[in-house]
């Protein structure tokens, strides 16, 4: 088990989260390098294009002017303040003519014509007593008439800016790295929170508390999805062990009263005076009453693997098929009973359905109908299609049933007064329901649309 | 017949054993599975009642087995569980039929005979039934008796044929509904004895002698 507040530290999120740190830094630490070789370069080489510029200047004027022309031009320049150029112009034996320094910095070559690229630096007294050095760019050429003149450009400004430009550089990178794990590490904290949160959830459930449920944040992301999910799931084992408590409850409960019934009657004639007659009697009374409670109890089981979707397998049926069948089945009893019986089935009602529950319920429908309709009366048996659904209507023409008692027959061992005299176990209604629910549609009881009798309708949802 | 019995259940297989010899079957019983498949490849067993549930190898698995050696005696499955599916799964790995426990006595017996019946095999395929003066020409779908052309509906029919193919023998109404209907729940109601009268009526109220009897408590017997 992962705890404790750096349990984070060991998901996957935040592995990944670090890895995309570094994949980060290293890819931006590759983008400066560009940028700085970029600007760098893009800056030597406009000062290189000034100081070209410049130098072309002063030679045009040495060669239109001579020497008098180019000193002209040269001292205009050096009046000019906060210039980014530095001059030196010398005669051939080595007198200043115009100059910024005190002497020539580099020794010119003897050769007429040659320009040289020369690199030097100035160093001037600072204004707090240092010395501010100058780096300096420079061209350098030795003239017709053998003078020497030096053009330079200064790049203190372009390397402070390098300077600037590196000192960012290197700031920025680890800051940028920070933020990528720091992001890391809150985007893994919440995934972390998130999964341990459902991890309790599921630790609760196995402990045994089942109405537990994982937290769902509004967000509507994966996590959400999934804990949707995890609840949904946990919500249909709730129900599925609370029906097969509430089955275990029904047979404990309900198989008690007849077995302590049964053991009763036993124990009264095992008191009385006993002879083979007798005992025969009470013996064939025994095995009756139970088979009585071994139906019972098959009809329950039934009915709880039913009511737990356990049992029924849907598959593609024709459901107009098992009605006419149904009605082929219960046609010659209801005539036996001098009960008419009318039936009416839509052809082609294709559905989804378990062949023999959907056959059991409607024929736990007929079955109720026959036992309760009087010799003369009519049962009518219709399955019509309705749109998207199905119906299955059994109407009788018996005493049916009171408006209050509608709803109640169809729960499990509800019998009532009037069917006590009935055989039955109290279920057949109970399954009728359970398999309506199982083919996820609807069963109901009403008022019979004649003057008297049950209607019983079976609503199942049509392919 | 000779039946195999296969239930490690003492009291249940010795239930079953009382029951089968009163029907005048004789029966070997054998208490756990491994046993039970030598015995059933030893000898030739007119049928084979074979418990789902059983010490060392399961029913299921045994009747497999069985059947993938090439034995061809009849099973038939007990079992506790009684689903629909379960009875598929059994069917499936070559058993012949299956009773859900608790059963009735005369359901078991009328289900063994059934069985015992359907071994002959290699037999040409019959085409005309007869039980005593009864006839049932299964290719014109005719049935007559004593020259009397007899008129069937379709469910009639089908629930004649399934009686004369087991004449003799008990066959019970949950039989019918499965065998007939091939519908697996108990009728509640009366609704296979009213066909049945209604097929009586036809095959048997103009005749002195009557072919289908009602066996009480079991189900019902054609019987020339």
């Amino acid at each position: 088990m992962i705890s404790g507040p750096f349990a984070f530290v060991r998901t996957t999120t935040f592995r990944l989260a670090l890895v995309y740190s570094i994949i980060f830094a290293l890819f931006s630490a590759g983008l400066l390098a560009y940028l700085f070789q970029a600007t760098v370069g893009t800056m030597r080489a406009e000062a290189k294009a000034r100081l070209e510029s410049e130098f072309r200047t002063l030679a045009n004027a040495w060669e239109q002017g001579g020497p008098t022309r180019l000193e002209q031009s040269l001292l205009e320049r050096v009046l000019v303040d906060l210039r980014d150029f530095t001059y030196q112009f010398e005669d051939r034996n080595g007198r200043i003519i115009v100059g910024d320094m005190p002497r020539m910095p580099v020794q010119p070559d003897d050769g007429f014509g040659t320009v040289r690229i020369v690199t030097f630096e100035i160093e001037r007294p600072g204004p707090e007593g240092g010395a501010t050095i100058t780096p300096i760019e420079g061209r350098l050429v030795r003239l017709g008439d053998g003078s020497v003149l030096l053009v330079g450009i200064k790049m203190d400004e372009r390397i402070r800016q390098v300077n600037r430009i590196t000192r960012v550089v290197a700031t920025s990178a680890p800051i940028g790295f920070l933020l990528a794990l720091l992001g890391g590490f809150f985007s893994a904290r919440y995934a972390a929170s998130r999964a341990e949160s459902m991890t309790k959830t599921a630790e609760g459930v196995m402990s045994g508390d089942l109405s537990l449920r994982a937290p769902v944040r509004g967000s509507g992301d994966e996590f959400d999805r999934l804990a949707e999910q995890l609840n949904a799931m946990l919500a249909k084992l709730e129900t599925l062990m609370a029906a097969t408590r509430h089955a275990g409850d029904s047979i404990a409960h309900d198989l008690r009263s007849p077995l302590s019934r049964l053991r009763n009657q036993l124990e009264v004639r095992l008191r009385g005076p006993m002879d083979e007659l007798s005992a025969r009697e009470t013996l064939g009374e025994t095995v009756e009453e139970v088979d009585r409670v071994l139906a019972t109890f098959n009809a329950i089981l039934r009915l709880s693997r039913v009511n737990a979707g356990a049992e029924g397998k849907l598959i593609d049926l024709d459901l107009s098929e098992i009605c006419e069948e149904m009605a082929e089945l219960f046609d010659p009893a209801c005539e036996d009973a001098g009960i008419a019986f009318s039936y009416q089935v839509d052809q082609g009602l294709e559905m989804q359905g378990d062949r023999s529950l959907l056959a059991q319920a409607i024929s736990n429908l007929l079955d109720n109908a026959v036992k309760y309709t009087p010799t003369g009366k009519s049962i009518s048996f219709k399955a019509l299609s309705e749109g998207d659904h199905i119906v299955v209507e059994v109407q009788d023409t018996g005493p049916g049933i009171p408006d209050d008692d509608l709803n109640r027959v169809k729960e499990r061992f509800v019998r009532l007064d009037d069917a006590r005299t009935q055989p039955g176990s109290g279920l057949g209604l109970a399954l009728v329901d359970a398999v309506a629910e199982l083919h996820k549609g609807s069963f109901a009881l009403a008022r019979s649309d004649g003057e008297s009798g049950l209607k019983a309708s079976l609503i199942l949802p049509a392919k | 017949m000779h039946v195999l019995v296969i239930e490690d259940d003492r009291e249940h297989a010795e239930f079953i054993e009382k029951v089968l010899s009163e029907a005048g079957h004789s029966v070997e019983t054998v208490e756990d599975g491994v046993g039970g498949l030598s015995r059933a490849r030893e000898d030739a067993f007119d049928a084979m009642v074979v418990d789902r549930m059983l010490p060392e190898k399961p029913g299921l698995q045994l009747v497999e087995e069985f059947r993938n050696a090439g034995g061809t005696t009849p099973a038939l499955f007990l079992s506790a569980l009684s689903d629909v599916d379960n009875r598929v799964e059994g069917l499936k790995v070559g058993a012949d039929d299956y009773l859900a426990k608790p059963f009735a006595p005369e359901e078991l017996v009328a289900r063994v005979e059934a069985l015992g019946r359907r071994q002959i095999s290699g037999e040409p395929p019959v085409t005309v039934l007869k039980v005593g003066d009864l006839e049932m020409d299964l290719l014109a779908r005719k049935v007559t008796r004593e020259e009397t052309k007899i008129d069937l509906q379709p469910r009639e029919f089908k629930l004649l044929e399934y009686l004369m193919r087991h004449a003799g023998q008990t066959v019970t109404r949950t039989m019918l509904l499965e065998k007939v209907w091939n519908y697996h729940f108990d009728p509640q109601t009366n609704v296979i004895d009213v066909h049945i009268s209604r097929l009586r009526a036809k095959i048997d109220k103009e005749f002195d002698h009557q072919l289908l009897q009602t066996v009480r408590g079991a189900g019902y017997c054609l019987q020339a």
